[in-house]
């Protein structure tokens, strides 16, 4: 790649072109980006096994009878 | 309005996916579920303004995100990570006897500017699509893509996913025979 152009890019890029501009950024190869995500969702999945935490249930309980008394 | 039960279910049945993304957006649980507990406030007095049929965990998201993001420019400083303390104050580890070990990996996120911690969290773990996610952050469809490509460069690098010996079974190997000695 030369480096003779770029340098006056246009400041404001226009929405559609950043799609274009992907294509100048560097990509991962298909394995690597595979390990991260696989890896992201195994920590991702563990959060989401982790119980529900009471406050909430009790929240929307709460407001569910809450509702129910007011008069409207 | 009463919250029909089958709409307080769907909001339960929310809440595992909210608290999973809050966690790993803030890095604190506690803080996290403050904002879960805020989005569901918030969520209920503004059910007026759901659009029925249309997704109720993207409307869900946009609502946490967007008290994050609030929260986040009130308490920036305190939210500034150079030294990697999110990593730190990260401390999940639900079951014990996990073989596998996400340090690593969460004090790399850590790392990752906010905005795209943020997009690669809804497009790589929290399953939404590009257009989704975008709609969800208030962006172009170009900017998420480019945000999630950067956030995966960015992990890539932190972790040496590129350098071959790091990898597979071996290293997992080695991390838990270096965690038991």
């Amino acid at each position: 790649m030369t480096s003779e152009k770029g340098n006056k890019l246009a400041r404001v890029i226009p929405e559609e072109s950043l799609n274009n501009k992907l294509a100048d950024e560097p990509k991962l190869d298909s394995t690597s980006q595979k390990r991260i995500g696989d890896q992201l969702r195994a920590m991702y999945d563990e959060l989401m096994q982790q119980p529900v935490p009471d406050r909430f249930k009790d929240l929307l309980d709460q407001l569910d009878k809450k509702e129910q008394e007011k008069p409207r | 309005m009463t919250p029909e039960p089958d709409l307080r279910d769907a909001l339960l049945a929310a809440v595992p996916s909210l608290r999973a993304f809050a966690i790993s957006l803030s890095g604190q649980v506690d803080r996290a579920d403050d904002l879960v507990q805020d989005t569901l406030l918030r969520a209920l007095s503004n059910l007026h303004r759901f659009e029925r049929g249309t997704n109720l965990n993207a409307w869900l998201f946009t609502i946490l995100r967007n008290l994050f993001h609030s929260e986040y420019r009130k308490r920036r400083r305190e939210v500034e990570d150079p030294d990697g303390s999110y990593a730190g104050r990260l401390k999940v580890q639900p079951e014990q006897g996990s073989r596998l070990d996400f340090e690593d990996f969460r004090s790399a996120l850590a790392k990752l500017p906010p905005d795209q911690r943020e997009a690669l969290l809804l497009v790589g773990a929290s399953g939404f699509s590009y257009e989704e996610a975008a709609h969800i952050c208030g962006c172009a469809v170009g900017t998420i893509k480019s945000r999630v490509n950067r956030a995966r460069f960015r992990l890539a690098s932190l972790l040496n996913v590129d350098d071959v010996d790091d990898l597979g079974p071996d290293s997992m190997t080695r991390a838990a025979l270096q965690n038991s000695i």
